[in-house]
This record gives C-alpha cells, structure tokens and sequence, in this order.
C-alpha cells in the first residue's frame, strides 16, 4: 500500500507515442478544425502522491494552453475554432462522443503504443484503424468543419514536500518521482469519423500555467501532427 | 489541524440531538482557500459531465417532487444552494459533492416509503454539504498520507502505519455520524416526523439479510464498524437515530401516500432495474415491503419476472400465478402476456403458451422482440 502510494505512476511508463492513420496527410491551408474543448487538470502533488487540484493553475492553464493551441494551427496553416456547446438532447450526445473518445484514446496507448500488449490486429506499423463511427458529423455545430481536435492535459506539480521526500528516498534508495505530467491530443475526420491521429505522452515538458510553457507543451501534444512543415520551430 | 476538525465534529454532534433550532446559514458560500476552491473545480467539471448524462432522469415532475421535499427538510434558504440529479442506478444511495451538487439513486426512491424518509436522507447529504467534509476529509487523508510516505523511509513501524490508516476510516465514520445529526436537527425544524430517519436504516438491515439468506448464506448483518468500514453499521446508526428522535419527540406527518403518488409512474421502471440486479431475496423482500397494503399491478408483474427469472420448474409455476393475478387485475402491461407465456413453454404447456404469447403480440404488435417471439410461436 505504501510503497504504491510513493511510487504511484511507475517511471518506466510508455514513452511518447503517436500513430496516424496509413495514408493520411493533411495538406496546410486546407482544413478547418473544430477543437472540442479540452479536459485540463492542474494541481500540485502532496507529499505522499495524492493530487491537489488547483482551481487557478487550472484556470490559467486552460487560456495559455488555448491560445498556443490556436498560434500553433495558425503556424500549420489551419484554421481552429471553439466548438461551441449544444444545449439539450444534443448536449447529451456530444457528451457520449466525448466519453466514447476518451475511451477509443485509452485503447490505441493501451493496445497499440505499448510494442508488447499489441493486438493481433495491430501489430504492424501501417495498422493505425480506430473509429468513433460516421454519425459523429451529425453533432449540431459541426457543419463546414472536416476534423475535431481533442485534446487532454493532466498535470500534478510535485510540491515541496514531495520533492524533500524524494531526496531522503534517494538516500534510502527507494525510487520516488515528483510530477505527473499526462496528455494526449487526438484528431478525428468528421466525414468518416476515423481517428487519423493520435499522439500520446506520459513524461511531457512545458509548465502549462505561462504562455512559453503551454507553447511548449503544445508543440509536444502536436508532434507528428500530419501535414506539419518541416520548418516548425 | 486533525485535532481542530475532530473538535468541531465533536461540538458539532455534542449540540447536534438537544439543540431544536438550527445553526446559522450563509447563503450563496464561496471558497476560499486553495485546497477548498480546487475540489469545487473537480465537482464543477463533473456536474458538466453529469448535467449531459444519459443515466440522469430529466422526468420534470419527479425532479420538481424531489426537490420540494429537500426544501421542506431544510429550507428554502438551504436548498436554493443544491442542485439535484436523480440518476438511475438500482443501488440505495445519495451522494453530495462540496459545491452543492447532489444525485440521487432511482434505488434509493424504491427502498423509501414515505417523503419523511426521502427528507431523512436529502438531509444527511445536506448535512455533509453544509459541514463540508469532503474538504475536511481530503486534508486528512493527505496528511495522513504524507506521515505514511515518511514513516515508509523513515522507518516509523507497523503499528503507526495500522493507526493511520485506521484514523481514515474513524474520521469517515465520524463525518457519517455527524451528518446524520444535522439531518436530525433539520427534520425537527421541519414538518416531518425526526423517527423516519431510524426506519430506513431498520429496512436496509432486513434487506441485506434477506439478500443474504437468497444466496444461500447466512445472514451475518454485521454488529460492530470493520476496520476499514467507512460508515458506522446499520444497527449503530439505528440506535443513535432511535434515541435522538426521541429526544425531539413526535411531530407532524409522514405524507407516505404522497410519497406513492409521486413515485407510482416510476414504479415499474424502478422494478424492472430491481428485478435485473439478480438478488432473488433482496427483491422478494422489497416487494413484499411494498406490498403491505396489498398487491398491485405492477408489483404482482415485476414479481412474476423476479420468479421467472429464477427460473427452477416451481418457480415457472408461481411466476405464471403472479402474472395471472396481474392480467386478472385488467391494468396489466402487455409484457404480462409475454412472461406468462414464457413461463408456460418452458413449463411445457405448449398451448395455453403460445395462446399467451400471441395475446402479447396483439396488444404490442411493434414490439422490440415480435420477430423472436413469432418464431417461438411458429415452432
């Protein structure tokens, strides 16, 4: 019990990853991208692990991560709106849609980016096929639009005390870590509803709460985003 | 800082059962500090996700009862803080988040039986939202933790391990303790009987017996809190809930018969959910508890599905009794027709069988399962 409440997420987790679907590019200047709005979690990390949440990291969080998010699409050549939420019934499906994405995300890093846990479907390389199905285009507020750009931070920073612990458990020789920094950044084609990109990090950089560390972080959740010039700082 | 939360607890349960007039109320709260605005945060991101939910029931009428019966509990100047979900899980419970959000579980609405019951339960959610224990509870929890992580380095040893992690679940039984009495004291302001709060805790008892004895097990309703129990037992809440309200004494009306009024279009929904959760003595007892005035509908129906589903060549017996009883009534769903004719196949009556089932398809010809049904009939 104790000693999974120190190590908590194992350090040797899963590497950043990113798959796209075999095929596809995005070519700059084409496309209008709807991003839904991001689930952000900022806090600090107490002592022992547990996750504070922050109600102002958080807040701070969401307008630098927002307006990187919007430079960095600029920058590639699309143009990126906020979805803006449906009331009623139709609320009720987009929230389905979300949760469904979520889910979809988990599966790829849980059954495709980690090499030993592939399923057979997905061993190779070019075997990037996942779904949420074509009726996501039916979602109201979508029209005109061709992808919707999912996005999802978590990030714990480790507090004082945790980062005293850490260096008395180096002495003792226990392994802790300090900080949880998660995210994951998807693309899905509204025509199809294919999921055509995904990138994943479990060990990612960039202090989300300022706008140079979103900006960062950004470019780390857009690695590998298809279609990207090469000139990209 | 534990001692202070502990201490306050104590004055607030010490004053709770002979003080009649509630304590002092600030509207429209706000918090304040970091770890208290950063659970609001949480709580907010989840009502969005739970607003939008396809598990909540958005019935208006049923919202608007639930709801006035909170406000008759604790007033309309408490209740303006909460918002409510009545969400539909077969399970009896309530929960209440720091930033007023409270849903409450279709099971719940099942297992009471009167609107002072409901009021007894809205109260003790209230009662952890006014006292805001989910704050409280969290920092113990970290600081608790963070004595754990050094002990762990440190070296503190076993026994300072076991009384930490038993310090949780006493402080989490603590809380329980302290909401209930808050509800108490609300239930004595209001119009509704303070005993009601007792009952519902004497039911879930038999219940979890019954369901116990319906898996063939023995009944062993537990007497004293585990050590990891995060509420007090059943018999332990009983008892002080027992001896407070008697100390209030009795007061106005239960209003059980508009409790019924309120829930009766529901009821069938919430019997079927019931009847899904395969807990053959739980359901059998329920029923029967809801049965004390006699027989209905709906009960007789979801009784015979309960038997049918069992499924021993007896039980297809009695199930074709209760479903007969049902239809005899002259109210019976067309599902009636459909479970009797079941019933009757699989008890290798093959005609009276497929009379039933084509009498199901009359009086539902676009049914969901019509195709299924039409070939067991063919056959």
């Amino acid at each position: 019990m104790v000693v999974w409440l120190l190590v908590g997420a194992s350090s040797a987790s899963a590497q950043e990853k990113s798959g796209v679907k075999p095929g596809f590019t995005l070519t700059p200047g084409s496309a209008h991208i709807v991003l839904i709005r991001p689930s952000i979690q900022v806090g600090a990390q107490s002592t022992a692990g547990m996750f504070e949440p922050n109600a102002d990291w958080t807040a701070q969080a969401r307008d630098a991560l927002g307006a990187a998010l919007r430079t960095a699409e600029r920058r590639l050549g699309n143009d990126v709106t906020d979805y803006v939420e449906p009331v009623g019934a139709d609320a009720a499906r987009l929230a389905e849609y979300q949760a469904l994405f979520d889910t979809v995300a988990a599966s790829v890093i849980e059954y495709q980016f980690f090499v030993g846990n592939r399923l057979p479907t997905k061993k190779r390389k070019d075997q990037f096929a996942w779904s949420l199905g074509p009726e996501v285009a039916t979602l109201p507020g979508l029209a005109g639009a061709d992808y919707a750009l999912f996005v999802s931070t978590e990030d714990h920073f480790g507090s004082t005390g945790r980062k005293v612990l850490q260096i008395f458990a180096a002495l003792a020789r226990v392994p802790v870590t300090a900080g949880v920094h998660r995210g994951f950044a998807g693309l899905v084609d509204l025509r199809t509803g294919d999921l055509v990109w995904l990138n994943a990090d479990w060990q990612m950089g960039g202090d989300v709460r300022d706008a140079a560390g979103a900006e960062k972080r950004v470019r780390q959740l857009l690695a590998g985003f298809p279609g990207k010039p090469a000139a990209a700082p | 800082m534990r001692r202070l939360i502990a201490a306050a607890l104590i004055v607030s349960t010490a004053t709770a059962a002979s003080d009649p007039v509630l304590p002092p109320y600030v509207p429209a709260y706000q918090p304040t500090d970091v770890d208290e605005r950063g659970a609001w945060m949480i709580a907010d991101e989840e009502e969005r996700r739970l607003r939008d939910a396809p598990e909540v029931i958005r019935d208006p009428a049923l919202n608007a009862f639930v709801r006035d019966v909170l406000c008759r509990t604790v007033g309309a100047d408490r209740c303006a803080a909460i918002r409510l979900y009545i969400v539909r899980i077969p399970a009896f419970n309530a929960t209440t988040y720091p930033n007023g959000m409270m849903t409450v579980w279709t099971g719940a609405l099942l297992r009471l039986h009167s609107e002072a019951e409901l009021g007894a339960m809205l109260g003790h959610e209230f009662g952890h939202f006014e006292l805001r224990h989910t704050v409280a509870s969290f920092r113990h929890r970290r600081s608790g933790n963070a004595l754990l992580a050094w002990a762990s380095i440190l070296g503190g040893g076993f026994a300072l391990q076991v009384a930490t992690i038993g310090g949780f679940y006493r402080f989490d039984r603590a809380q329980e303790k302290a909401a209930d009495l808050l509800g108490l004291r609300y239930l004595a302001a209001s119009s509704y009987p303070a005993s009601a709060a007792a009952d519902i805790w004497v039911r879930a008892m038999a219940e979890t017996d019954a369901s116990a004895i319906g898996r063939y097990r023995k009944p062993d309703q537990r007497y004293t809190a585990g050590f990891f129990a995060t509420h007090p037992t059943d018999l332990t809440r009983a008892t002080y809930l027992r001896a407070a309200a008697a100390a209030i004494g009795v007061h106005g009306a239960d209003e059980a018969a508009r409790y019924r009024a309120a829930v009766a279009p529901w009821l069938p929904r919430l019997l079927a959910d019931q009847i899904k959760r395969n807990d053959f003595g739980g359901s059998e007892y329920l029923l029967a508890q809801l049965a004390a005035d006699g027989w209905t509908t709906p009960l007789l129906f979801a009784r015979g599905e309960l038997y049918r589903e069992r499924g021993n060549p007896r039980d297809l017996v009695s199930a074709a009794g209760f479903y007969r009883d049902a239809i005899g009534r002259g109210d019976a769903p067309p599902e009636a027709y459909r479970g009797l004719g079941l019933a009757l196949l699989r008890g290798n009556q093959a005609e009276p069988g497929k009379a039933a089932l084509r009498d199901y398809l009359r009086r539902k010809p676009d049914a969901g399962d019509a195709p299924l049904i039409s070939t067991l009939i063919a056959s």
